[in-house]
């Protein structure tokens, strides 16, 4: 009897009404197949070993820069299908496609997902996949530290993932304000699963930036000073700093959170004397600087698409690096601007609001750099460079109503109304999906070994910015006209509907244009154009003197940098020899081992995570015994380094083609 | 021309002087008990119980609360640096500080900051 009652009291928990909607059911009934068909291929092809070996303990940057880019997908793809919802919703006054708690659970996780777990880790996707490889080394400074941030990052998505089938999803937007997260005001799991899940997926982002700020300053070429980076190396650079110092405040507002919900404290609770508002505070002393994290990489993948498809050496790379420097210094300095009308005070409201317009000279200065890199250059129109090509307009449009909402008058006006909501999705998918995107098939190839179709991926990149443009633009007018954002529903006769439609329309024009890259992507997966010279775009930096993909260590002779475009300088001066190797001076190479301690930990965490979410403490301190444990073998058990030896070097890169005789 | 190119002797030749990762040069092998690390992270936690038993027990009236609390702050920061931080080895002691000077500026700038903000000294909320 008392099993039984305990039985039912779980499954409450574990399942309550706002889980157990039709559609979510049928979502759970699909992933359950998905995963028993996907469990059955894998033991059928006896799979399990290679899936264990090759990739789940990998330590290997270039494998784990692909998972990260999967993931990121998966997560674009969840994401994407949210803001489909929400857009469903929308597109007719007094809809009900969703209830209104259903409704705020989406947007809630439509925002999470898509800035925590698919543009973070498109990123680390990209610093994985190629830092490395341009500055010459055969593996991040800590490669099982890069392997920790990657599963703690996977744990966080898996823990946000399941909350809408397992407890329920939270539903306080993707900044979770109190006193709307309060525990009071917002009881059951929901918030505990945002703040656990980000809380794990941040550990792992952390230790990224610290692991690509030692990698790019101390593990550079010979001869690859400073200012001879490529561009991207630099904005990764920056980008690593930035995140070192935004992610701590975002740490801290979550830990007081979970305090507050989970343990009864009362930091940013309305009673007891606790402070919503230096949540607010703390929020976004990190938020500021996080759409930098965001946006900076975009601008380095641009600067070195730009360069290459234009063959011409950047414009102006002082200013560039200068004004990144620039940014990413006045981007600490902004962040009251997401929150003028708390009341501050107009002294403070004004600091904010001009050190806001200040951003704006640097990155004017990025743009004149691309164009003027562009001018006189012979443009070829591949992909990535379409995507830089429509970053340029969409971003200046972001930066434009960026700078009317930094206008603090202004933004009174029409703060929290979709007006924002355009010129943010105008700047972060402007400037970072079309970024990462351009990037991604950028170095599709070295990453891959294949090329990803030029006509599909052309018609993928035109449904998708086309349909951007339809999206966002009706919706300035929609924020000019009231229509403020999270509204579930709206009534009639506002002249809001038309405008919503053509939004609507453009958002599933958008959805269409991923489904056609997916397409791309799998068609040519089945009908490979393999990469057999490693260097398909006639590139300028290090990644293209490497074959595609490249070899586990990258490098078998190390380049010596002479010059910024080193591969370029190379091709130019006939000195492409210099990157073969021979049977004289082969070496033997050390190389880290795979460890299975990185997925070991991730997953403490997760059990950890899980029991504080449920408050089942038992499981959180089984939890962090499992953490110590896994350091523990981390730091005494497990055995670091392997050996390459130098006949199997030279017999790799004999297959390449790349031993001089 | 580059600077480098007119000091041929010091350019490596990428053959067998590589620069190798950082994880396999470090000096891990150390013999004696690690008695200081270990002193400091109990020290920390000790650290930590007092500062919060401080604030939930009311241990000490609010008017002095606050400066004992930041001078343990400073204790614990100074015994993070200096034992587990590796301000006090020799090499690159001179890089350490322009940084740790920007550690420092930026979270002295987000504490001030957020004081001013928070005063709200304002005409129109």
């Amino acid at each position: 009897m008392d099993i039984k009652l305990w039985t039912l009291h779980l499954l409450k928990v574990l399942f309550p009404p706002q889980v157990l909607l039709p559609d979510i059911v049928a979502i759970d009934i699909g992933l359950t197949v998905a995963t028993i068909v996907i469990g059955a291929y894998l033991t059928k092809t006896r799979k399990w070993g290679w899936l264990w070996h090759e990739w789940l303990t990998t330590v290997d940057h270039k494998k784990i820069g692909i998972m990260y880019l999967i993931a990121a997908l998966i997560m674009l793809f969840r994401g994407g299908v949210d803001a489909l919802m929400i857009r469903s919703q929308l597109i007719a006054p007094n809809a009900h496609f969703m209830g209104a708690q259903q409704y705020d659970e989406v947007f809630t996780t439509h925002g999470t997902v898509m800035i925590f777990f698919m543009a973070m880790p498109m990123i680390f996707a990209l610093f994985n996949a190629t830092i490395p490889l341009m500055i010459g080394a055969r593996d991040v400074a800590f490669p099982r530290l890069n392997a920790i941030s990657f599963w703690l990052f996977a744990f966080g998505a898996i823990l946000l993932n399941i909350s809408f089938s397992i407890g329920g999803s939270p539903s306080a937007g993707w900044m979770s304000y109190p006193p709307y997260s309060e525990l009071l005001y917002n009881p059951g799991v929901g918030e505990n699963y945002f703040l656990l899940s980000l809380q794990i997926a941040g550990i792992g982002t952390i230790a990224t930036g610290i692991n690509f700020l030692v990698t790019i300053l101390r593990m550079r070429a010979p001869g690859m000073s400073l200012s001879k980076m490529p561009i991207f190396v630099w904005a990764s650079l920056i980008t690593s700093s930035l995140v070192l110092f935004a992610f701590p405040p975002l740490t801290v507002a979550l830990g007081l959170t979970m305090l507050d919900r989970v343990f009864g404290a009362s930091f940013f609770t309305l009673g007891h004397q606790g402070m919503p508002m230096m949540y607010v505070n703390l929020f976004w002393i990190f938020g500021h600087p996080e759409v930098y994290i965001l946006v900076m990489p975009a601008f380095g993948v641009f600067s070195e698409v730009v360069p290459t498809f234009s063959r011409k050496a950047l414009f102006g790379y002082e200013a560039m690096v200068g004004s990144l420097l620039a940014i990413s210094f006045l981007s600490y300095g902004t962040w009251v601007h997401h929150f003028f009308e708390m009341g501050a005070g107009p002294t403070v409201n004004v600091f904010f609001g001009l050190s806001t317009m200040l951003i704006a000279i640097p990155t004017g200065v990025k743009m004149f750099n691309w164009i003027f890199t562009m001018w006189g250059g012979r443009i070829r129109l591949t992909v990535p460079m379409l995507w830089q090509l429509a970053f340029i307009p969409t971003f200046v449009v972001g930066g434009a109503t960026g700078i009317m909402l930094a206008a603090v008058p202004g933004d009174y006006q029409y703060h929290n109304s979709y007006f924002l909501i355009a010129h943010f999705h105008n700047v972060i998918l402007g400037g970072t999906v079309f970024g990462v995107l351009s990037g991604m098939y950028y170095w599709w190839p070295k990453m891959f070994g294949w090329n990803l179709n030029q006509r599909q991926g052309t018609w993928a990149f035109a449904l998708f910015v086309g349909g951007f443009w339809l999206t966002f633009m009706p919706q300035y007018f929609l924020g000019f006209e009231g229509m403020t954002r999270r509204m579930a529903t709206y009534p009639a006769g506002l002249g809001w509907t038309a405008l919503n439609v053509w939004s609507t329309v453009g958002a599933f024009v958008m959805g269409a244009g991923f489904v056609v890259m997916v397409y791309n992507i799998l068609w040519s997966r089945m009908h490979p154009d393999w990469d057999t010279t490693g260097d398909p775009w006639d590139g300028r930096t290090l990644e293209w003197s490497l074959p595609s993909p490249a070899p586990e260590y990258n490098f078998a002779r190390i380049p010596v940098v002479r010059s910024r475009d080193e591969w370029w300088s190379m091709k130019q001066e006939g000195r492409t020899d210099e990157v073969k190797t021979s049977e004289a001076t082969v070496r033997p190479i050390h190389m880290p081992r795979n460890t299975p301690m990185p997925i070991m930990l991730a997953a403490a965490f997760f059990v950890g995570a899980i029991g504080l979410i449920f408050g089942w403490f038992w499981m959180a301190i089984l939890g962090g015994v499992g953490v110590v444990a896994a350091l523990a073998y981390g730091s005494f058990a497990d055995y670091s380094e392997i050996e390459i030896d130098a006949k199997k070097v030279l017999k790799t890169e004999a297959q390449l083609g790349r031993v001089e005789s | 021309m580059d600077h480098e190119d007119r000091q041929p002797h010091r350019i490596p030749t990428g053959h067998g002087d590589e620069v190798e990762l950082a994880i396999f040069s470090p000096k891990m092998h150390q013999t004696h008990f690690p008695s200081l690390q270990i002193t400091g992270y109990l020290l920390s936690i000790i650290l930590t119980l007092l500062a919060f038993g401080m604030v939930a027990y009311h241990w000490m009236p609010m008017a002095s609360l606050i400066p004992v609390i930041l001078i343990l702050a400073f204790i614990q920061a100074g015994l993070q640096l200096g034992i587990f931080m590796h301000l006090r080895e020799g090499r690159g002691t001179t890089w350490q500080i322009p940084v740790l000077a920007l550690a420092v500026s930026i979270g002295l700038g987000i504490v001030g900051f957020s004081i001013w903000i928070m005063m709200f000294k304002s005409g129109v909320s």
